[in-house]
């Protein structure tokens, strides 16, 4: 049947995952830039940072709210949906998710209250700390998923005992093969991702020409972050393949779709489209660059190791969705390609001296570029995730544990009905959350915010609702 | 099971006592959070429900956080129970979270929309579902979980419903009700501080009555529960919280009627505090009651250490910054009134 329990608990992971990674992508990156933004402020006294730091903190409270909330499903439904995978991997899999509320969340939690709200509240110095706590936490718990997460991809560290998995070497399972790269390429996603959207938005408004010397800085500060991160990433990101061809081989088939295997010694081509038929076993077509997949993987056009194809794992043992697995792969590595070049004509402009904040708005070209690039971080994070996660299959852990075994015996229809409710929430706050980020853009920032002074009593000031006009500064609101 | 090691005992009870401490803190803090949702549904102007909303902005996040830790920690610790459980809560738990996430979105949305009627609607209908779930819960987890011989759950889904959990979920609202209450005491002043008086005072009272149902049915529906009450040593801790909790109800109320500030919120802490210990005695050394021990369902005993050592050192660093933000944001809520209030002001003829 279609509609069976496992398939019903994986839709609704894939969706609580997928939605839920929207919000931290950009809170995680941004919260870096603005640890970068006060500290400027701090250091220069320049009130625009502290203005541009107050701006940014909007969009940031909004997506963090989303974050949260979308994120409690995700910290329940390991056991909820996924009770047997849950008991069998908990001595460590759990421990890791503890690990990741009691030294990140907590930590984030309770710094950004006074990130948000202190302003008036701490010394600037103090405030400054909180920020860079908030951002130390959400990097941190960063660091915790993927440890989980790549521990699922590459188990190590003890084995399974009676469908149980016993640690030995808690370092070994921490640090285990995939973690550091993965670990990496997550927090350069995330941070990658903040960046164009910063840069996108300042873009925006560079090219409408509202307040254009302001969002220069902005957008300066956020290029010159772009200018080491984007190339990294890139680098990383072929650091990430590598592995997979030698851990996940049957992964690394269905990322290229590479149906028969590739002995070695002979020419490894890349393909760049195709249609796979997953029926037949093979490709309807594809256009092959000669030699590529020979320089992506060993630097050579001849492989010293073979590539094996997907034939050569039996069905019920290997991928499926081939055709996902491998544009999603491509959309992410054309997407890093692009923000590494689009950086790089920047930078171009920028040694020419067309940078300046006059001549920015005649950038049109470049800055709708950046515009352009603005959402498009978050399609490459979750492409890859999906050829991470989807990729792994039949496996939950990989070559240990089936995802089809792991799933809690429910009925469908409750799984159905937590699906359809979440998807209508969703799709509900989706759409809300786009409506009221752009109507943050379309307000604009406070220019004539002064900077913070200490309160002299223990009181917040509120805004009774029904004023209208509203006359208050935009950032009390 | 009496062949666990002296270890084996002691690192699953000391388990126990965190985690128990960890839903104590949320209980408590977003208790109080929930509470002032709920509360928000009846607030009379828009004014009144702003200063509700501003009373939870630098905390709610932390608030909610402690469910985080509670869950990871129990998946850690506990696996089996955090399998069972949630397995075995999964409607009641999608109502929780549905309500969580409703909640904590609106709270943003409501900040930046002109309409705030549906955001408003929203916070307090996501308040009181996520108290509902959480107490149809906590109510389950109270009557006993149906499992295998291998402790996996072996219920129906509608097991969690019955009028013993109802009863429990209403008694939770009920004290989340108060605690808000209570917690709106504390952050206001003048003619809103009188109406909390007046809800706390209320919510004492249904607390109450649903807390004396609660507890004098149990002995009746379980034996268990009778065998574990009426045994010596515990005996005598089981007569002693219904006598104390009255003692503190007595006070609270007329603290509450002194028109104290600080003091009703002290008191509905140690009454907390009083029901939870009570609620440790009862379930311990289950976890997943009736039949599941701690014993049974800890993780290896290297788990527990390796977590112990980064989580246990943790705690305290924990609650130091979770007080160092509450004393940041001391002090009450005032409104504040606006240049654009003053030219409302018809002038003299």
């Amino acid at each position: 049947m279609f509609l069976d329990t496992v398939t019903l608990s994986r839709l609704q992971f894939a969706l609580t995952a997928m939605f839920h990674m929207l919000w931290p992508v950009l809170t995680t990156g941004m919260s870096i830039y603005l640890v970068v933004i006060e500290g400027l402020w701090l250091k220069t006294r320049n009130l625009d940072y502290y203005r541009h730091a107050r701006f940014w903190s909007k969009i940031y409270v909004l997506n963090f709210g989303l974050g949260v909330a979308s994120g409690l499903p995700m910290a329940f439904q390991f056991g909820m949906n996924w009770a047997p995978f849950s008991e069998a991997v908990g001595d460590f899999f759990g421990t890791i998710l503890g690990f990741e509320g009691t030294m990140a969340f907590m930590l984030e939690a309770s710094f950004l209250g006074i990130m948000l709200f202190g302003w008036e509240r701490v010394p600037p110095v103090i405030h400054w700390i909180s920020t860079i706590l908030v951002a130390f936490g959400s990097n941190l718990s960063t660091f915790w998923i993927l440890t989980a997460n790549s521990w699922l991809q590459t188990p190590a560290g003890g084995m399974f005992v009676d469908g149980k998995f016993v640690v030995r070497d808690y370092l070994q399972a921490i640090f285990n093969p995939f973690m550091v790269n993965s670990f990496l390429h997550m927090f350069f996603a995330t941070l990658e991702t903040s960046l164009f959207v910063i840069g996108g938005i300042s873009a925006w408004y560079i090219l409408k020409r509202r307040h254009s010397e302001f969002f220069s800085r902005s957008f300066k500060v956020a290029l010159v972050m772009a200018l080491v991160v984007a190339p990294l990433q890139v680098f990383i990101g072929h650091l990430s393949a590598e592995q997979v061809y030698r851990y996940q081989p049957a992964k690394l088939a269905a990322m290229e779709a590479q149906w028969e295997t590739l002995p070695a010694g002979e020419r490894a081509d890349w393909s760049l489209f195709a249609l796979p038929n997953e029926r037949e076993e093979r490709n309807e077509w594809e256009v092959k660059i000669p030699g590529a997949l020979g320089y992506l993987l060993e630097f050579k056009p001849r492989l010293d190791r073979p590539v094996q194809g997907l034939k050569a794992w039996d069905p019920q043992n290997r991928p499926h969705m081939i055709g996902l697995i491998y544009y999603s792969f491509r959309t992410m590595v054309a997407i890093g390609f692009f923000m590494a070049g689009l950086v790089g004509a920047t930078l171009i402009q920028w040694l020419r001296g067309k940078l300046s904040a006059e001549a920015l708005p005649q950038q049109k070209w470049l800055m709708w570029a950046w515009v352009f690039a603005g959402p498009l971080g978050y399609i490459a994070v979750e492409a890859g995730w999906i050829v991470r996660c989807v990729g792994r299959q039949p496996w939950i852990v990989y070559g240990q544990l089936r995802t089809a075994e792991a799933a809690s015996p429910l009925p469908p229809g409750e799984v159905l009905f937590s699906l359809v409710g979440l998807t209508a929430l969703y799709t509900v706050f989706f759409v809300a959350a786009l409506y009221f980020g752009s109507r943050i853009i379309r307000k604009g920032p406070n220019l004539e915010l002064a900077a913070p002074v200490p309160a002299t009593q223990p009181v917040i000031v509120i805004e009774p609702a029904r004023h209208e006009p509203d006359r208050r500064p935009a950032e009390a609101r | 099971m009496e062949s666990f090691e002296p270890l084996q005992r002691f690192l699953p009870q000391v388990w126990f006592f965190i985690l128990g401490l960890f839903l104590f803190l949320y209980v408590l803090l977003d208790g109080f959070d929930l509470g002032v949702g709920i509360l928000s549904l009846t607030a009379s102007s828009e004014t009144r429900r702003s200063i509700l909303m501003t009373s939870l902005g630098n905390v709610w996040d932390a608030n909610e956080t402690w469910l985080v830790l509670m869950g990871g920690s129990l998946f850690g610790a506990f696996p089996l129970a955090y399998a069972t459980i949630l397995n075995a809560l999964y409607i009641p738990l999608v109502i929780m979270v549905v309500g969580l996430i409703l909640r904590a979105v609106s709270f943003e949305f409501r900040e930046n929309a002109n309409n705030k009627l549906v955001w408003n609607l929203a916070f307090g209908v996501g308040s009181f579902l996520a108290a509902l779930g959480q107490g149809f819960a906590l109510g389950s987890v109270f009557e006993g979980i149906r499992v295998d011989e291998a402790g996996h759950f072996a219920g129906s889904p509608w097991d969690w419903l019955t009028w013993r959990t109802v009863l429990v979920a209403l008694t939770l609202i009920q004290g989340y009700v108060l605690i808000g209450s209570a917690y709106l005491i504390v952050k206001t002043t003048g003619e809103i501080q009188k109406t909390y008086y007046r809800t706390a005072t209320i919510a004492t009272w249904t607390t109450l009555l649903g807390a004396v149902f609660i507890t004098i049915s149990t002995p009746i529906m379980s034996e268990q529960a009778r065998s574990q009450l009426f045994s010596p040593p515990l005996f005598y801790v089981f007569a002693a919280i219904p006598l104390l909790g009255l003692l503190l109800v007595a006070l609270l109320l007329r603290s509450l009627r002194r028109r104290e500030e600080n003091s009703p919120l002290v008191y509905t802490f140690l009454i907390f505090a009083l029901s939870f210990i009570g609620l440790g005695f009862m379930i311990f050394p289950n976890i997943i009651p009736p039949s599941v021990t701690i014993y049974e369902a800890a993780a290896s005993p290297s788990s527990l250490v390796f977590m112990l050592t980064f989580i246990g050192f943790l705690i305290p660093v924990i609650l130091s910054y979770n007080i160092y933000n509450y004393v940041v944001f001391r002090g009450k809520i005032v409104v504040q009134e606006t240049a654009a209030e003053e030219a409302k002001v018809p002038e003299p003829v």
